[in-house]
């Protein structure tokens, strides 16, 4: 699939088929998530692969933004410990969760060119992810990535226009697209 | 093919506490639009509970709302207004509905 397809098409899906996913499927999104841009080349990125149907309903539950029953889900956490030690405040406090973000998106993105749908869930308790994940100290749980066939495509949402989000040269100065 | 395990209604009941309970924390840092949203998600699953517990009845009134719960909660990301006024419809048919159920 052509790269610009893919970010125009990507859509969240909250609705999914009960469908298990291959191993080379998740193994190849996993990938994509790993060549994501670092700051640094910190890669503070922990992920943790969810199938197990009993803990992934524990985690839906405690989870307000989990919505539809996707079969699998991706945890992605940070290293902040790590990240303090080696970047500092910025490490800790910004790269952590802009790298994460980033390599989230790689995997969604994947996630829609093998043909699955996902949905980036940042409403979830954190305290309970990680005592239901057995997460450590230091360890901070950013985002779940939750995959699976979709059995919905929901529409394109709305979108500003460029026109309207991009300035040239200096803030505030309009930027035109040439004709 | 595995036969999925049934939920008891106990069980549904416990789901949604847990559901109210980690939204009402998630509520303090989220956006405030997300409030709205948890609740009338909360509603849509509270409506469920007659499937598993089976000393509750079903509703056809309910049922309706929830529906239409479903197609159109997720406005609230795109289009607030929409929202709200799907949520002034909501609670109009509510209260048109409580009338006809006090009066009757």
């Amino acid at each position: 699939m052509e790269v610009f397809e893919a970010i125009k098409n990507r859509r969240s899906v909250r609705k999914y088929k009960a469908e298990p996913i291959p191993d080379e499927l998740i193994e190849k999104i996993l990938e994509a998530g790993r060549w994501a841009p670092t700051g640094g080349n910190l890669q503070p990125w922990k992920f943790i692969i969810v199938k197990d149907p009993k803990i992934l309903d524990m985690i839906r539950k405690v989870s307000p933004g989990y919505l539809g029953a996707a079969p699998f889900a991706i945890v992605v956490c940070s290293d902040r410990e790590r990240a303090y030690k080696i970047g500092g405040k910025l490490g800790r406090d910004y790269l952590c969760i802009a790298d994460c973000s980033m390599a989230v998106e790689n995997m969604l993105l994947a996630a829609h060119a093998l043909g699955l749908g996902a949905c980036p869930v940042k409403s979830f308790s954190p305290v309970a992810l990680k005592e239901i994940l057995d997460i450590p100290a230091g360890i901070e749980p950013e985002l779940i990535v939750i995959i699976g066939y979709p059995d919905k495509k929901p529409s394109r949402p709305p979108r500003f226009p460029l026109e309207g989000i991009t300035y040239i040269n200096k803030y505030g100065e309009k930027w035109l697209k040439e004709k | 093919m595995k036969e999925e395990k049934k939920v008891t209604g106990d069980e549904y009941l416990f789901e949604i506490a847990v559901f109210l309970a980690t939204s009402a924390r998630g509520c303090m840092d989220e956006p405030p639009l997300y409030g709205p949203f948890r609740l009338i998600d909360g509603l849509s699953r509270l409506i469920d509970l007659p499937k598993y517990a089976s000393c509750l009845s079903d509703d056809a009134f309910l049922k309706r709302m929830k529906a239409e719960i479903d197609e159109k909660k997720f406005l609230v990301m795109f289009d607030p207004e929409e929202f709200r006024k799907f949520l002034d419809e909501l609670v109009h048919q509510f209260t048109r509905k409580l009338k006809e159920r006090t009066l009757r």
